[in-house]
């Protein structure tokens, strides 16, 4: 791990690549399709546009429920509060901007604008949401989240700021950047892909670094065991707190994103059924994975897409995952990507990829079930897929 | 000598009941103390009182604050400052981060004792002396050999040494032992009465030991104290107390293990 | 201007609320599991109702008796073969919380396969169809029998509960359900019991209610957030809580919006924030009072 410079590192990571199914080559893989899925149908770069935006929410979320374990049931609020910063900013400052910047630019800076309002109004909600949150634990966490994210609905929809435009909702035109000649419309579908994508990966990159710091550590701890947690010396309550309020920013930016792609941004994101969605995904796809929510999210987009293909059944695609999600909790608390894991383990036999010794600088990281990479997976061990605690069934 | 821990005219109250009556007890460093007394005497209550789980319906505690002598009040303290103020504890019941691997469950502890808990930009296995610490506290505790094993898959000997190496790694100036042996067979506790012994030689943490065991109690303890029905019954050297007929006839018709 | 037929109103807005509350309050008492799928129990209980009337039996009283005891079946059916599962796990209560929200999923599309998502709605019995004038102002008198019956279910089950072994077993299962283990109560037996009679409740409930409202597969959804919201204020557990709490939102529902003409909807959540906060426990004791 002493490569030094730029091209030390870049034959370090062609040499990782070409090794075997390490993390590096999942990643080449990665950030290749998302390049090639620019230049896809449009309603697939939309679909997978929408899958990010779900991917990023449920992600944020999970930080909270599988990291931390506590479920809310309330993130809609912060969804909704990404969306609602943005089309305002759009709506009310989008003129004033112009007058500033000059009409050529400006959309593309009251864009940015109005992202950075969405994050700092979510993360002003979330900072005295969290903080009286956080008094309560498991199914009391679950309502009072529930119970604040419906308060922010009926106060979207009933609107007496006269901000929100009630059950309508605020329309979001994302307008369209001249430069001398050239126009390029931020809302088209493959540009607004390009920056969701890049907006995601970063945010995804950002959320990985956080579980897998110091900070994240110890989150993982209080999920196991807070009382113990507490007699080591931490602030459990203001370690919820922080996370509490990371995992709202996070949500928020997934909500700005959302507010861009839909065109509008609509009570209904701040209602409980929304937050259910990051429940949903993160379950299905395996909380107690870092890869779990996004890998739910797709499940949870393409299996509906698929199903929509079908009109005699699109209309029953919520059994689908009602089915799903009472059979992952009771039979595979894992979920997908454990069973991922599983199937590789069955397919290729056990360590047999990346074991690539030294590879991460982490054998540290080996054992810990969320976070673990799919190289490191192999050298846990004895390279069995974690369950996570009490799940025995 | 000097001391570490005093408790006074400590009682708490819970309804009509009275689970620790009017204790006053100083602990010195260097002392193994051991707190006997039948089922329903008050130790566990006792315990939490002392590391700010419960609230004491009246009196005070005061532990010694760094490396002086002078003790700081922590009656009001919340759990997470009494052990930053130097006292940890081990429950009688294991307590220990069961999904995470023996060293991540160090590495938490050698964490929260740095200080570095609320740092979510640098990797958590990044920090050298953490993980000299984390390495070291292993070690000493004779568990390198399983440190990554995640602790779920562990032996019930093995999940308590990975408390006691947790309760350790905060460098505490007291432990409180809560039965440090309970459930466990004559092998294992023989081995964790020698790692006590050990540890207790090579550290300067001071050791208090609520067991119900009789064999260890005699054998580690400089000190022994006996609670009966929340107050002290007794409280001297295992020769004394032992030998005390109001002891014998606490213990009688209870369990006396 | 508060007429009487808004009082009557919000008591039978609050009477069908406190008859899914109370089964919700019971099952979270004893189990301890919140049941996200109270809502489409109740949601359920309606159908039935209906489905019984147009196809078997032009009887209301029966057919909401069919529909109380199919609910229940289904109820027991749920506890006995999906939330059993659950009991011994370290984190019992989200895993519960989240099965039971994939039910509150499959029960509302099977009622929209089987009734499709259009509304129905049926005229009260006709021994009590009629106009009642009071005070100035007029009300279905169906609406009365609805508080009545609301009001007897609660006696009935305070007095089951208080008085019976069966409630007995109940209440000390509920406070300590290893030592109820050990006392010899066959604890699985009971909790599917208890679940079985908190779902008849929520059955009930949608089956007096369906002559007042029109069933819709929404309804499911709309009721079980207010059911946790009387809960809540009422006390997990709590019978009379559950009345209380029930009675009070049902009359906020109905006079609020003569009083605050925006962020009325809001008031019942930030009841709910401010009981959870300051008295977790719910205004009203446990189980039993």
């Amino acid at each position: 791990m002493s490569a030094t410079g730029i091209g030390g590192r870049v034959s370090q990571f062609g040499s990782a690549v070409a090794e075997g199914w390490t993390r590096e080559r999942f990643g080449l893989i990665g950030a290749v399709a998302l390049v090639l899925i620019t230049f896809g149908p449009p309603f697939q770069v939309y679909l997978f546009t929408d899958f990010l935006v779900v991917a990023l929410f449920a992600l944020g979320f999970n930080l909270l429920y599988g990291y931390t374990g506590l479920l809310s049931f309330g993130h809609g609020l912060f969804y909704a509060g990404g969306a609602y910063g943005i089309a305002i900013v759009l709506r009310d400052l989008g003129p004033i901007i112009a007058d500033i910047v000059g009409a050529g630019i400006s959309p593309l800076v009251t864009f940015v604008v109005g992202g950075v309002v969405g994050l700092v109004l979510v993360v002003v909600v979330a900072v005295p949401v969290g903080w009286l949150s956080v008094r309560l634990e498991e199914i009391y966490f679950a309502l009072i989240t529930l119970a604040f994210g419906m308060l922010g609905y009926s106060l979207i929809i009933q609107d007496p700021a006269g901000l929100t435009n009630g059950t309508d909702g605020v329309i979001v035109l994302l307008g369209t950047v001249d430069l001398g000649g050239t126009s390029i419309r931020i809302g088209g579908r493959r540009l607004y892909y390009v920056i969701s994508a890049v907006t995601v990966v970063a945010a995804t990159y950002g959320v990985w670094r956080v579980v897998n710091s110091p900070f994240g550590t110890v989150c993982k701890a209080i999920r196991e065991s807070p009382d113990r947690a507490g007699a080591l010396g931490i602030n459990v309550r203001h370690h919820r707190w922080m996370t509490f309020i990371i995992s709202a920013a996070i949500v928020g930016i997934a909500g700005v994103l959302r507010a861009g792609l839909a065109s509008v941004a609509s009570p209904g994101l701040t209602h409980w059924s929304t937050s259910a969605i990051a429940v949903i995904a993160t379950v299905i796809g395996g909380a107690t994975y870092f890869y779990g929510p996004i890998v739910g999210a797709f499940i949870f987009l393409y299996i509906r897409w698929a199903i929509s293909r079908f009109p005699t059944l699109e209309a029953y695609w919520e059994l689908f995952f009602g089915v799903l999600l009472i059979a992952v909790v009771l039979f595979f608390k894992q979920g997908a990507v454990g069973g991922l894991y599983l199937l590789r383990d069955r397919l290729f036999g056990e360590g047999d990829i990346g074991g690539a010794n030294g590879g991460g600088g982490g054998a540290f990281d080996a054992g810990s079930q969320v976070t673990t990479p799919p190289d490191e997976e192999a050298k846990s061990s004895n390279g069995d897929v974690r369950t996570d605690r009490g799940d025995n069934s | 000598m000097t001391t570490v821990l005093k408790a006074e005219d400590l009682r708490k109250q819970f309804g009509e009941l009275t689970a620790v009556d009017n204790v006053s007890i100083e602990i010195d460093d260097g002392n193994i103390t051991s707190i006997i007394g039948p089922n329903g005497a008050g130790k566990t209550t006792f315990y939490n009182l002392l590391t700010g789980v419960l609230q004491p319906t009246t009196g005070s505690i005061w532990l010694r604050s760094g490396v002086e002598d002078d003790l700081a009040d922590v009656t009001d303290a919340e759990p997470h400052q009494v052990a930053q103020a130097g006292l940890s504890r081990s429950y009688q019941i294991t307590n220990i981060f069961e999904g995470l691997t023996v060293r991540e469950n160090v590495r938490v502890a050698r964490i929260s004792h740095e200080g570095t808990r609320l740092d979510f930009r640098s990797r958590a296995t990044g920090d050298e002396s953490v993980e000299a610490d984390v390495e070291e506290l292993l070690d000493l505790t004779g568990l390198t050999h399983i440190a990554d094993t995640p602790c779920d898959t562990l032996s019930h000997g093995e999940k308590r040494t990975v408390e006691i190496a947790l309760a350790l790694a905060i460098e505490p100036n007291v432990f409180l032992m809560d039965e440090p042996t309970a459930g466990m067979n004559p092998t294992e506790v023989a081995e964790i009465v020698s790692l006590i012994r050990e540890l207790d030689a090579d550290l300067d943490t001071t050791f208090v030991v609520t067991e119900h065991n009789m064999d260890v109690v005699t054998d580690i303890s400089d000190r022994i104290v006996v609670l009966a029905e929340g107050a002290i019954l007794a409280d001297g050297t295992p020769e004394d107390v032992l030998t005390d007929e109001r002891v014998t006839e606490a213990y009688l018709g209870s369990d006396s293990a | 201007m508060i007429g009487i037929a808004d009082v009557v109103i919000g008591l039978s807005l609050g009477s069908r609320l406190f008859l899914i509350a109370v089964g919700l309050s019971l099952i979270f008492g004893v189990l301890g599991v919140l049941n996200f799928a109270h809502g489409g129990f109740y949601m359920l209980g309606a159908y039935v109702t209906l489905a019984v009337i147009s196809n078997v039996i032009d009887n209301f009283w029966i057919a909401a008796v069919v529909g109380a005891l199919a609910v229940g079946v289904v109820g027991a059916a749920i506890e006995f073969s999906a939330i059993r599962r659950l009991y011994d796990r370290v984190d019992s209560d989200l895993d519960q919380l989240i099965v039971t929200f994939g039910f509150v999923l499959v029960i509302h599309e099977t009622v929209r396969f089987i009734w499709g998502s259009g509304s129905y709605s049926i005229d009260p019995p006709d021994v009590f169809n009629f106009s009642v004038s009071l005070g100035g102002s007029t009300f279905n008198a169906y609406r009365l029998v609805a508080i009545g019956l609301a009001v007897a279910v609660l006696v009935g089950l305070w007095l089951f509960i208080t008085r019976t072994y069966f409630g007995s077993l109940v209440r000390g299962t509920s406070s300590d359900r290893e030592m109820a283990a050990m006392l010899g109560v066959d604890v699985p037996r009971l909790y599917t019991g208890v679940f079985f009679l908190g779902s008849v409740l929520a059955g009930l409930g949608g089956a007096l209610s369906a002559p007042l409202q029109a069933t819709s597969p929404a309804l499911g959804d709309q009721v079980i957030i207010t059911a946790f919201i009387v809960v809540v204020i009422g006390g997990f557990g709590s019978i009379s809580g559950a009345f209380v709490g029930a009675m009070l939102i049902g009359m906020m529902q109905s006079l609020g919006p003569q009083f605050i003409s925006s962020g009325s909807i809001a008031i019942p959540f930030l009841a709910m924030v401010i009981v959870l906060l300051l008295r977790p426990e719910g205004l009203f004791g446990g189980i039993g009072e």
